[in-house]
């Protein structure tokens, strides 16, 4: 049986593709969700600040709140593919009863070069891992020599 | 309420021990539930930090007042917002 229900969903994006360019972006996002018949409200960037604690080496990120309609047994599909978007760090789905009036306010104009730099710590590279020499081998005591001495 | 079989309990559901205050049963002191002033949304991040202790843990019912229902809304906001990164797992210092 068929359901329509309305649907809440906000993306962690990462910020170094949100710097290559917002609206292919967000279009990107947008096409998950159209891809399985979903009906897009609103998305619209909700926020970029810095994370509580590092996401993938990233320690800003940029919020993608998005309200759409989709068909109940789509949802998992939805959720799927946005864990298959590298773009996308993070997302939650939530069932949204009441869409707010803001999400259909036209979206403020969002400098990508603005975005403040990354200060993440520079993750040291492993040092190399030590190839296993051959064993040195050791000399066997040749028996007949202990038979020549008797 | 369990019948207490030992002597040398307090009983601060009876008598309220040696401070004299009950603190649970039929007669002990009815403290009023807190209601959330603003609503319990993952995304209301500057309210949902007034819930949460230094170290980062939920702060228990008995110190938010919520009723039960409130108090599990509280806590799936919070650990929501944990998992985008809005909040952190653990605060230190």
């Amino acid at each position: 049986m068929q359901r329509t229900q309305t649907y809440e969903c906000m993306c962690l994006l990462d910020n170094r593709e949100v710097k290559s360019g917002w609206q292919p972006l967000k279009d990107s996002v947008a096409a998950v969700f159209t891809k399985h018949g979903a009906e897009m409200l609103s998305a619209r960037r909700w926020d970029e600040r810095r994370l509580a604690y590092a996401i993938k080496g990233q320690q800003r990120g940029t919020y993608l709140l998005t309200y759409f309609k989709a068909d109940t047994q789509q949802l998992t599909a939805i959720r799927r593919d946005l864990q298959f978007k590298e773009e996308v760090l993070r997302s939650l789905v939530l069932v949204c009863e009441d869409v707010p009036q803001h999400a259909f306010e036209p979206e403020a104009a969002f400098d990508v070069n603005a975005i403040p730099a990354d200060d993440a710590p520079v993750m040291r590279e492993a040092p190399p891992e030590p190839r296993d020499e051959e064993p040195v081998r050791e000399p066997v005591p040749e028996l007949d020599e202990e038979a020549k001495e008797d | 309420m369990p019948r207490s079989y030992n002597n040398n309990d307090s009983g601060e559901g009876g008598r309220g021990g040696p401070g004299g205050r009950r603190k649970f049963g039929k007669f002990a002191p009815k403290k009023p539930l807190q209601f959330p002033e603003e609503p319990l949304d993952y995304k209301n991040i500057n309210y949902l930090i007034k819930f949460v202790a230094p170290t980062g843990k939920i702060v228990s019912r008995k110190r938010t007042g919520f009723s039960g229902q409130n108090q599990r809304l509280l806590a799936q906001a919070i650990k929501r917002a944990r998992l985008l990164g809005l909040m952190p797992f653990v605060w230190r210092g």
